[in-house]
């Protein structure tokens, strides 16, 4: 019937295409590059960064090519997705023969066709029985017989289920892809910043997206502390009143690496920021005229001689080891606003482009807590994966593969012979060893 | 103090690197059974050096806290693991590989494979005290203190040291394919063993990933940020996936395997070194 063969050939190529390694091959080297890019271009920088590194034309073809963000661009989205096609279309493939393989046991029939490893004939009147009894369950472990007519068959097989272990670890991959899915479509992953004593009833998703809680949150008590004064942070800790319809439901406290839950979510303590808590001190000098202002915090100030003015924009609790510091911008009457940093231990570090000289006499600072907020509802698919993914690699690499047989009958002249039949496709060293102490057990009662 | 030991120690491995050759070179029968002892020599006063390294973070670390209850004691004693440095880093990774082959490869591991690991060890150790690296003990960052640190620090330099295995068995097949000397192992053992190596790596690096992925969903609520040492393990993954994938259905075998183990192991050299040089990122700590 030629008319079915046209029809089924296209569907065998793209079927064919699909389980093959070529193709898995090809998709590893590609995301592998693809990955290598990532590492290289700094990811999700604002353009002008892309520009001044990699020059106009460069920056250009980053920026346009989705290479800025390259593990959320079809660079990678679409070989990943080809990639979780093709591991599927080969677990479909292989999997149920595997399942078959596995479920059948090792029969005498299919024993006969093993490859011989020796024979042993016993002395005439010597009984084998118990001595092979005992020699196969302690070289072996539990063994079966089978009994037929003329003679009889001890069985032993380990690791039948080794067919399965690649497939499990192919399941384990797609379940931690369809987690990370998951989280991408049906999770939300958000920030929120909080001052001592504030409360918030939504957290931001993305730079300029709210989404609103069903819930209240209230920063308590937040806590830095140092090992040393301005050395390495010890701890960030904060404590949390969760709010609902008014009243307080739930307090917990949030350190690094541990997190804490409530209403479907979870947050993170994930860093700390600091903000002025008051209007800084500033020395203001222009020529020989010297000035005491308060400068309020964000906020632009008009300097003595009307010749521009300055903004203090961020404050550093530390700034590089170096104390307290504020970072001033200051708009000169015309020409573009410059930003510099003024630090109130170290006054001599500060570069400031003038003609105004600027000290800073005392900056209020104080810390303010920045969680990360989420819920993922494939984070379980993706732990589900790790769990699945490790029997599976002690299957498919570690499982000993053996199948044993011993075929005992009566020669023409009434003695007991053995044959020895096994086979291991891998572990041909263990294998050959046990083989041999078998085969040296077996023997010593024809000795006797 | 513990750096003066350390420094004997490198000096043990470089022994025991020269003995292994001389006894190839020479093919005496005695020479490897001392190299042998110099190598658990080394191993021994090696692991001593880790544990007071261990003893004394500990130390340290309850000068700033006394823990109250013995699971809170245990806790820091886990925390304090000397993993957490670039320096201590060094120190293990030069730990992991005589390890390793003295214990999980007991049966292959000798001859020119033995001095090659050796010398490898000692250059590890030689770059940690004579590098300009940091050896002081840092008081830890909130972020480390977990008790995912020391199982994911352990499975990672455990699978750099399989795979630096798998490496030094790779160049051993080239050089023998190249040009046949009957003192290296045969060509059907080597390409075996790199196998074995392999495997082992590939799980040992599975398993590095996996508890840094759950590690990372507790402190930052990602298991996954596209971090640089996370996205070049990933790729080290892909080849040694790829490696395998090609063993077992497309029966590749010998020199093919080889160059693939090579190109694995640089890999690994650059997710150690390269990342944390050359990429800034989460483990930027490190330096």
């Amino acid at each position: 019937m030629p008319a079915t063969r046209i029809q089924s050939k296209p569907k065998s190529w793209l079927w064919g295409t699909l389980t093959s390694i070529r193709l898995t091959v090809f998709l590893l080297l590609i995301l592998a590059a693809v990955a290598v890019i990532g590492t290289v271009v700094p990811q999700n920088q604002p353009p002008d960064q892309y520009f001044s590194r990699f020059g106009e034309v460069w920056g250009e073809l980053l920026w346009r090519g989705g290479f800025t963000s390259v593990y959320f661009s079809p660079w990678f989205l679409g070989p990943i997705s080809l990639l979780a096609m093709n591991i599927l279309a080969c677990v479909v493939h292989g999997l149920p023969q595997a399942v078959r393989r596995a479920s059948q046991p090792l029969t005498g029939e299919t024993a006969l066709t093993l490859p011989e490893r020796g024979q042993i004939t016993w002395p005439a009147g010597v009984d084998p029985h118990a001595l092979i009894g005992a020699t196969l369950s302690r070289e072996l472990g539990h063994y079966r017989l089978e009994t037929l007519p003329d003679k009889e068959i001890y069985l032993r097989e380990r690791g039948r289920c080794r067919p399965v272990g690649p497939y499990l670890i192919h399941i384990a991959l797609l379940l931690i892809l369809a987690g990370s899915l998951i989280g991408k479509f049906w999770g939300v992953d958000g920030q929120l910043p909080l001052d001592q004593g504030e409360v918030a009833g939504a957290f931001q998703v993305g730079s300029r997206v709210e989404k609103p809680l069903n819930f209240q949150v209230r920063l308590d008590h937040f806590q830095v502390s140092f090992y040393e004064p301005g050395g390495t942070p010890k701890e960030f800790r904060s404590d949390l009143t969760f709010i609902k319809d008014g009243r307080e439901v739930w307090r917990g406290t949030c350190r690094v690496n541990e997190p804490v839950s409530f209403g479907g979510l979870t947050f993170y303590q994930s860093s700390y920021g600091t903000q002025a808590t008051g209007p800084i001190r500033l020395k203001v000098q222009l020529g020989d005229l010297s000035q005491s202002m308060e400068a309020p915090f964000r906020r632009p100030l008009e300097l003595p001689g009307g010749q521009g003015q300055v903004i203090p924009m961020r404050v550093d609790g530390d700034f590089r080891g170096y104390g307290p510091a504020v970072l001033l911008a200051f708009s000169p009457g015309s020409g573009h606003p410059q930003a510099f940093w003024v630090l109130q231990n170290h006054p001599e570090l500060s570069e400031q482009p003038g003609p105004y000289r600027f000290t800073a006499e005392s900056i209020p600072f104080g810390y303010y807590s920045v969680f990360q907020v989420k819920h993922d509802p494939g984070l379980w698919w993706v732990y589900g994966g790790f769990l699945l993914f490790l029997p599976g690699l002690y299957l498919a690499f570690f499982r000993p593969v053996e199948r044993w047989a011993l075929v005992l009958a009566k020669t023409p002249k009434g003695r007991w012979q053995g044959r020895l039949l096994g086979a291991s496709p891998r572990q041909r060293e263990e294998f050959a060893d046990r083989q041999e102490r078998l085969l040296m057990e077996l023997k010593r009662g024809t000795a006797a | 103090m513990s750096s003066q030991i350390l420094g004997a120690v490198m000096l043990i491995y470089l022994l025991a690197a020269i003995l292994f050759l001389m006894a190839e070179l020479w093919s005496s029968p005695r020479l490897p059974a001392a190299g042998r002892i110099m190598l658990w020599l080394g191993l021994g006063i090696h692991s001593a050096a880790l544990l007071g390294r261990w003893v004394e973070s500990y130390q340290l670390a309850l000068a700033q806290s006394v823990p109250a209850a013995l699971a809170e004691k245990l806790r820091l004693i886990i925390v304090y693991a000397p993993l957490s440095n670039f320096y201590e880093s060094l120190i293990f990774f030069a730990w992991c590989l005589p390890a390793l082959g003295l214990m999980a490869f007991r049966r292959y591991f000798k001859g020119y494979l033995v001095a090659l690991v050796a010398l490898l060890s000692t250059l590890l150790l030689a770059y940690a005290s004579l590098g300009g690296v940091d050896s002081s003990i840092k008081p830890l960052m909130p972020a480390l203190k977990s008790n995912w640190l020391l199982i994911h620090v352990v499975t990672a330099f455990l699978g750099y040291a399989a795979f630096a295995l798998a490496f030094g068995t790779a160049l051993l097949y080239l050089l023998q394919e190249r040009r046949p000397r009957p003192s290296l192992p045969p060509l059907p053992l080597l390409d075996g063993l790199i196998y074995r190596t392999t495997v082992l790596g590939f799980l040992l690096l599975t398993l590095g990933i996996f508890t840094g992925a759950v590690w990372a969903e507790t402190a930052w609520g990602r298991y996954w940020s596209w971090d640089p040492k996370e996205t070049w393990s990933l790729i080290t993954w892909f080849i040694y996936a790829a490696l395998l994938h090609a063993r077992h259905l497309k029966g590749w075998h010998g020199r093919r395997i080889a160059w693939l183990a090579v190109l694995g192991f640089m890999a690994v050299l650059f997710t150690y070194f390269g990342v944390s040089f050359l990429l800034s990122g989460l483990h930027s700590y490190l330096t």
